[in-house]
């Protein structure tokens, strides 16, 4: 049977079958390819993280934009590996004003946090969405317990990319048929507003298009032409 | 010792951006043989920076393609001389740049002139308020050059961008619509001021109520179809939202790659080596001058390239980080005070405020221009009474419509939770109802804040990182707290707001942090001034210390304006290639006396 | 040695208008129902197209438009029926002397019969009859055209395949040598254009596109809306006009090209 996501996110339970029914499902269009860099399990936990950060209601949660291919391709890509990021030692611990200074590179980062929430849980973060809310509200202020100290380094990166994969054009894989933009009414990559900056109050009328938008489609990454099995 | 060592040449510059190219330009025009070494590679707007692929908000915007990369080079940071200075790891309040046209790329396109007060920052106020104005803990200096000197060049290179804008002061007349307060001007913009979205419109038409004096921001996003003196075609901005961290594909930001490479690459005494990272500049035995410099090539050999005349050229804290490396002038030590390279380095000091408006105002922020406001300058330089305030400085005030791209574009009221269900709501409720006022102010420069060389870290070559000290002074704080109080009054006064809300990077107890963008306006270091003891390059940019090399960019500032540094750093380069041309090249000495 | 299209203009003969259009057998003198087109109204895009500053596109206006189109407008008309050059469904008469109508925005192609109608765009043939429609009729058949579509009617024969690597080269990232901007940054997405101001090039016809072109570079032509269109064609060669412009002629056009007939 071919690894599918769809199946993996099916283990979800209860918490999250509703976005799972539509076809537009994120990961329908990617089912083939297996995570790049997640575990099933990491990838299951990651979700439920997003959708505490950005839940459903009447727009798409963070998992249904497709959040969590996001992630999984920015920590598999040279992004996660460390790119653009100072890494020579020393390392100490600075002020909040001098920055990142952890000798971890984001995908490091990320699976240890996942790790060290997931260790510290006694299943009450996979149950319930209060635990949920509750736990990320204590690890975005500084949880000494968390992550020897650094839970707020942690929290502060997962949220970034968390809002980044709910509102990037849609070929980095999140923001899935525009859920991000369509919500607030950003235009897209194509971008010409000579005529329209001086039209006051008039709100602008056409729909978005990401870089690589097809006319009827939703601008993703091309899918892999691979006929599926099972 | 060096693999290769090459013929010399006239002219060495350092740094292909805006005035790596311009001196190139002018100098290859003058006779002079001239080589451009450039960190970077080849890029070009035609091919590099063509929509829809340029428009990626998460590439260029976040995670910085368009800048330099910091496991190339970097600096370390610390708030003051107590702390232990750390790496800036990740780009993040300023964001340099790197390869053909620097920053000079992924810029906003704002273009201003210095105040003629800001020129002669001391002597005016001294003049003014008395001589006990300035605290002693603040090195306000003066620069050595006054407006009138530099208003020939300043004009010229705002014509050399095409800059959109409506005079406000035209050879003394007053206009109202332009900036009343600025130094008088011999010519009109070359081309008319940016078409003005609904949120600026309301910022101004209250701030007119008001008595103030709004007018359009002056903007290097051309407005019309226009050819420059250099005769490269810009054309008219299409107000994409994809203006500053990028490149324009669209040829409508002005940029050193069209209004200056483009005219001068296939001249034949121009040439530009890529991918080329100069390591020092050497000296002569004697100390006088520099013989050329020794350069990293893009096979990775050791070049030294003599040459006549040395041009640094590089962006403004590279070019002190390669003066300290170099051993060029005396470094500055705080602890005695003595010695100028690194010293007076200062940032820019900013407020905001959020207007929050009813539904019926639809601002489509996404349409966007680096350069595109409207702006008040009756708070600015000393365009008001100082006398009872107790601060020097001030800042512009703008209600501006930069972009909406939406990572990054989230206003959301105070309050309102950072992320969740209320979050998301609050996020789609006042995207299209939204403007943001800046104050954008001034920078003292103190001895506390300096830069020098760490004595632990070291770049991709093995060269010590440079190290920034740098906290925000109590001037400054004051400065941008009482600023903003008068923007937050401009905003309530506004039509159709609902709320609004402010605050200030700099107020009481915030220490300057590297990690929030800011500006990308670090000045000093090198600074320009008729003292030796006090500047590290004369009034004409020339080194005091070794004659035959002569420096450029925001280095130069005494302290930094409340303006962005483009527009008054390019007036001083052209202002000191007029020097070069006409009485260096032809005997070659210090043009002015220790 | 063939006349050229400029010089046959020029020398004030009116071709393919007397005579008999190059007819393929895909042109068809029937012209779409105002109720098919009615539909269409319904996607945002195609709304979105057909919108001249205020004028949003109703029912009547598309039937004017069409009358308009078929040369039986109230004012008399232009004495003109446009699909007598452009073809029924404004696909042209395949010889690429008329241009594609069909799905171009409807503000651009009511600017260009102001423009024709005033001088500002030169043309023997078009000024006189864009004269004698009212500025409702232009509107109308402008806003008619935009939501039409139908099929690109060509190219025919092999393509050179160096040309099409050439164009398709300037077309995406321009060229940086001769300073000339990519086509797509404007142009839009594969050549659809960018409603309101700027036409697509997707299935336009190659020769009509080069002549522009050449008119442009010429200084004959200059009412495009930036005022860009001029400094870009000085700087491309004949060479590039054609490769360009054959390139785009064979690139699939969904938003103007009819999926059935």
């Amino acid at each position: 049977m071919l690894y599918s996501r769809r199946s993996v996110l099916a283990g979800l339970g209860a918490i999250g079958t509703a976005a799972l029914t539509p076809p537009r499902h994120a990961f329908a269009r990617i089912d083939d390819r297996p995570f790049f860099f997640f575990t099933d399990d990491e990838a299951r936990f990651l979700a439920l993280i997003c959708d505490t950060l950005i839940p459903e209601d009447e727009f798409p949660s963070a998992s249904q934009a497709g959040v969590v291919d996001y992630i999984d391709l920015q920590m598999a890509g040279p992004y996660g590996r460390g790119a653009r990021l100072y890494m020579q030692p020393p390392f100490a611990e600075g002020t909040a004003s001098q920055g990142y200074q952890l000798p971890l590179v984001p995908a490091q980062l990320i699976r240890q946090g996942l790790a060290d929430l997931a260790d510290r849980d006694d299943g009450a973060l996979r149950r319930d969405a209060a635990a949920r809310k509750a736990a990320l509200t204590q690890l975005s202020a500084g949880d000494p317990a968390a992550l020897q100290g650094h839970g707020s380094t942690f929290f502060d990166e997962l949220w970034k990319l968390t809002n980044e994969g709910f509102f990037a054009d849609p070929i980095h894989g999140g923001n899935a048929d525009y859920a991000g933009w369509n919500m607030v009414g950003f235009p897209g990559a194509h971008a010409y507003y000579q005529s329209f900056v001086d039209k006051f109050n008039v709100p602008y009328p056409k729909p978005p298009m990401g870089i690589n938008h097809k006319p009827g489609g939703d601008g993703a990454m091309p899918r892999p032409l691979r006929q599926r099995e099972g | 010792m060096p693999d290769i060592t090459l013929p010399k040449i006239d002219v060495v510059i350092v740094g292909g951006g805006w005035t790596g190219l311009t001196v190139a330009y002018e100098l290859a025009h003058a006779g002079q043989r001239c080589v451009v070494l450039e960190r970077g590679g080849h890029r070009h707007d035609a091919t590099s920076f063509a929509g829809p692929e340029e428009h990626d908000e998460l590439k260029y915007a976040i995670r910085h393609e368009h800048m330099i990369d910091v496991k190339q080079n970097t600096l370390t940071f610390r708030n003051g001389r107590d702390q232990r200075a750390l790496p800036m790891r990740r780009l993040g309040s300023f964001l340099p740049g790197e390869g053909l046209g620097g920053a000079g790329i992924h810029w906003n396109g704002q273009i201003w002139r210095p105040l003629p007060s800001d020129l002669q920052m001391r002597s005016h106020y001294e003049d003014r308020y008395g001589a006990q104005f300035i605290p002693d803990d603040l090195n306000v200096q003066d620069w050595g050059v006054t407006y009138d000197e530099l208003e020939p060049h300043l004009d010229f290179f705002e014509r050399i961008c095409g800059t959109a804008g409506y005079a406000g002061n035209l050879n003394g007349e007053q206009r109202a619509g332009g900036n009343v307060h600025e130094g008088p001007r011999r010519n009109e913009y070359p081309n008319p001021p940016m078409k003005q979205p609904i949120g600026p419109t309301l910022f101004g038409e209250a701030a007119a109520r008001m008595g103030l004096n709004p007018f359009p921001m002056p903007s290097a996003n051309v407005t019309a179809a226009y050819e420059n003196p250099y005769g490269a075609q810009l054309h008219p901005c299409t107000y994409c939202g994809f203006c500053e961290r990028f490149g324009c594909g669209y040829f409508a930001k002005a940029d050193p790659i069209i209004c200056v490479y483009d005219r001068i690459k296939e001249h034949e005494n121009f040439e530009i080596r890529f991918r080329s990272t100069v390591l020092r500049i050497d000296k002569a035995a004697d100390g006088q001058t520099a013989t050329g410099v020794t350069y990293i090539n893009a096979e990775g050999r050791e070049v030294f390239q003599p040459a006549d005349v040395v041009c640094m050229n590089a962006y403004g804290l590279w070019n002190v980080h390669l003066m300290l490396l170099s051993g060029l002038g005396t470094p500055y030590d705080p602890a005695t005070g003595s010695g100028t390279v690194g010293r007076n380095y200062a940032y820019q000091t900013l407020a905001g405020v959020n207007v929050f408006f009813d539904e019926e105002i639809v601002t489509n922020p996404f349409m966007g221009a680096g350069a595109l406001g409207t702006v008040i300058d009756d708070y600015n330089g000393d365009n008001f009474d100082h006398a009872d305030l107790g601060f020097l400085g001030g800042a512009y005030v703008a209600a501006t419509q930069y972009h909406g791209r939406p990572i990054s574009y989230q206003p959301v009221p105070e309050g309102t939770p950072s992320w969740g269900a209320e979050w998301k709501r609050a996020v789609r409720e006042n995207y299209l109802h939204h403007v943001g006022i800046g104050v954008h102010g001034s920078s003292m420069a103190t001895p506390e804040n300096f830069l020098d060389l760490d004595p632990t870290w070291t770049d991709a070559f093995g060269r010590p990182l440079l190290r920034m000290t740098f906290n925000f002074p109590e001037n400054d704080r004051r400065m941008t707290d009482w600023v903003m109080q008068r923007a937050v009054e401009v905003a309530r006064n506004m039509d159709n707001v609902r709320s609004v809300s402010s605050s200030n990077r700099a107020a009481s107890g915030n220490d300057y942090s590297i990690v929030p963008y800011q500006t990308t306006h670090n000045t000093g270091g090198a600074v320009i001034g008729t003292d030796p003891a006090t500047s590290v390059v004369n009034r004409y940019g020339q080194m005091w210390d070794h004659h035959n090399v002569f420096v450029f960019g925001a280095c130069l500032f005494p302290q930094n304006l409340g303006y962005n540094p483009t527009g008054p750093l390019m007036g001083l380069a052209y202002w000191t290639l007029e020097h070069l041309k006409n009485e260096y090249l032809n005997n070659a000495r210090p043009l002015m006396d220790a | 040695m063939s006349l050229t299209l400029k010089s046959t203009l020029k020398a004030g003969v009116v071709i393919a208008v007397a005579a008999t259009p190059l007819v393929l057998a895909a042109q068809s003198s029937e012209t779409t129902a105002p109720g098919t087109l009615e539909a269409l109204l319904a996607d945002d895009r195609t709304l979105f197209n057909a919108t001249i500053e205020t004028t949003v596109p109703d029912d009547d206006l598309l039937e004017l438009g069409r009358l308009v189109a078929m040369g039986g407008a109230d004012n008399g008309g232009s004495g003109m029926a446009c699909i007598t050059c452009h073809g029924g469904q404004g696909e042209g008469d395949g010889s690429g002397t008329f241009p594609r109508l069909a799905g171009l925005p409807g503000w651009y192609s009511y600017k260009q019969l102001n423009d024709y109608a005033s001088g500002d765009r030169p043309n023997q043939v078009m000024t006189g009859i864009a004269q004698r429609l009212t500025d409702r009729e232009r509107e109308a058949v402008a806003v008619y055209y935009a939501v039409v579509q139908s099929p690109v009617i060509g190219p025919r024969g092999t393509a050179d395949q160096g040309q099409m690597q050439w164009g398709g080269q300037l077309a995406a990232v321009g060229n940086a040598e001769k300073g000339i901007p990519a086509c797509v940054n404007c142009h839009g997405p594969q050549g659809t254009g960018n409603p309101p101001s700027v036409p697509y090039l997707a299935g336009q016809y190659a020769n009509y596109m080069t002549y522009q072109l050449e008119l442009w570079k010429d200084g004959v032509r200059k009412n495009d809306a930036m005022d860009v269109m001029s400094t870009i064609a000085r700087k491309m060669t004949r060479e590039d006009m054609e490769a360009v412009s054959e390139y785009y002629y064979r690139v699939y056009n969904p938003l103007t090209t009819a999926k059935d007939r």
